[in-house]
């Protein structure tokens, strides 16, 4: 009996303790939380010479290099943020950003498309 | 009496994914359990003889999203003993920080989930409190909480940084742990809904093909770690408990985290006077395995888990096979379910420590 009121006041006393202490949680849409240096957020690219690399190392298919009209294509519907193509992009053209907040309200504006100018200005 | 079919999940908050259990019921007593398994398929196997060796890394930590880091590292390993690659200390060491910290947040989350499992609330917020320390450690090191896609063959992706995180943890985690045995342990409810309830025994343990925890659980001192390489010279002793029953499972659990923390601090050493990372990356583009067989395995949180390789010489596996720890002990179920009463049955699946993409891969 004595052993139960003294578990009873201990385990009151504990969750109090717990109870006066800083929230852990963050008000999301008002406090943003900021994400650490190697986060891998949405992919950027920049100055991609094509050398298709990452096509090899993508493991959902997401990478698409069209070439005719110069443009570089991932499909966020189908990218998993593993970070394969920026790890092994031998120019660091892919990079992946900090950036976490990709709701968009059209399905076509989930496949961003960068400009591929690298190779030209180099020529 | 009338005999009652009850469909326990698939859809059932705690059965910790969507797990089935078909139960036949007469009054309260549970008759017979039927376990049906398989809503959360991916195909990971499959998957594996389509992708190269360096595409199917990612996927791998997706089996079991709470211990990532045990099938990256089993993925890797199985790649590095087949091409022969040894592995420098620091290197080692790394691997060996991350997957105790992997281990102990598992086994967080698990004692928040099992208490909420039996009504408790407030230790689910404080374990997942706790568990938030070292996902932050993991977002800061690899980039992403809980896919990490951290270790590669041959090595890590860079650099391990921000070590007086992981003695911030270690300070305050034992702490924390002591707080949750005195709210938890001696709890007067959460012992008659734990003790003497599902009694699992040495026998049926091994006809099972129970391993990890709940073996050890069971007074039977297994732990693949002792044999393992990446534990080479650190001391550590595996909990074995003799009580069989859902009690002594929570009870080693946080023994486990204990002997984590103590083996973490010992990694840390090594990693402080080995300042150099040698490592042998191996080309990811043309990778591939010599022809024949290989397997390998890991001490997991939930159970042996191992992996089975048949290659043809190509960049592809011929055959993958992974041999998860969820798999044996949702079968479990049909021995322990049987007999007990209906309010139990949640209580001893949650004892367990199932989780469903890793039955179901």
């Amino acid at each position: 009996m004595f052993k139960k009121i003294g578990y009873l006041l201990l385990s009151m006393f504990i969750v109090f303790k717990h109870l006066f202490k800083r929230p852990v949680t963050l008000e999301y849409p008002e406090k943003k939380n900021i994400p650490p240096e190697n986060f891998r957020g949405k992919p950027v690219v920049e100055n991609c010479l094509g050398c298709g690399i990452c096509l090899r190392v993508c493991p959902s298919g997401a990478i698409t290099i069209d070439r005719e009209n110069k443009l570089y294509k991932i499909d966020l519907k189908k990218c998993i943020f593993c970070g394969n193509c920026a790890y092994y992009c031998p120019h660091s053209a892919v990079k992946m950003s900090k950036e976490y907040e990709l709701g968009v309200d059209n399905r076509e504006n989930l496949v961003l498309s960068y400009p591929m100018g690298g190779a030209d200005e180099r020529n | 009496m009338n005999k009652l079919k009850l469909n326990l999940g698939p859809q059932h908050p705690s059965t910790h994914g969507v797990l089935r259990l078909i139960l036949e019921l007469e009054g309260e007593k549970i008759l017979s359990c039927e376990p049906d398994i398989g809503y959360l398929h991916r195909g990971m196997e499959k998957m594996a003889e389509k992708l190269s060796y360096i595409q199917y890394l990612p996927l791998v930590d997706r089996i079991d999203y709470l211990a990532g880091f045990f099938y990256s590292e089993l993925l890797c390993r199985t790649v590095e003993k087949a091409l022969n690659i040894e592995l420098s200390k620091r290197v080692k060491a790394i691997r060996l920080i991350l997957l105790e910290l992997n281990r102990m947040a598992s086994h967080l989350l698990w004692i928040g989930a099992f208490l909420m499992d039996l009504g408790a609330v407030s230790p689910f917020f404080y374990a997942f409190r706790e568990r938030e320390l070292i996902l932050q450690y993991f977002e800061k090191v690899s980039g992403q909480r809980m896919m990490n896609n951290y270790f590669v063959f041959g090595g890590v992706r860079r650099d391990i940084e921000f070590l007086e995180d992981i003695e911030e943890i270690l300070k305050i985690l034992p702490e924390k742990v002591n707080d949750y045995e005195k709210l938890i342990t001696e709890n007067p409810i959460f012992i008659q809904r734990t003790k003497n309830k599902g009694i699992l025994d040495k026998n049926t343990a091994f006809n099972f093909g129970i391993t990890g925890v709940n073996l050890r659980a069971s007074g039977v001192e297994l732990d693949f770690r002792s044999g393992d390489y990446l534990y080479e010279g650190i001391e550590f002793k595996p909990v074995v408990l003799d009580g069989c029953d859902s009690y002594t499972r929570y009870r080693a659990r946080v023994q486990e985290i204990r002997e984590s923390i103590k083996i973490i601090s010992q990694a840390l050493e090594i990693l402080k006077s080995e300042k150099d990372l040698n490592q042998n990356l191996l080309n990811p583009f043309t990778l591939s395995l010599p022809e024949g067989e290989y397997i390998q395995e890991i001490e997991a949180p939930r159970g042996l888990a191992s992996v089975y390789i048949k290659s043809t010489g190509e960049k592809t596996p011929y055959r993958f096979k992974w041999r998860t720890g969820s798999y044996y002990s949702v079968n479990l179920l049909r021995k322990l379910l049987k007999g007990a009463y209906l309010n139990d049955a949640i209580a001893i699946s949650g004892s367990l420590d199932i989780i469903l993409p890793e039955v179901d891969k």
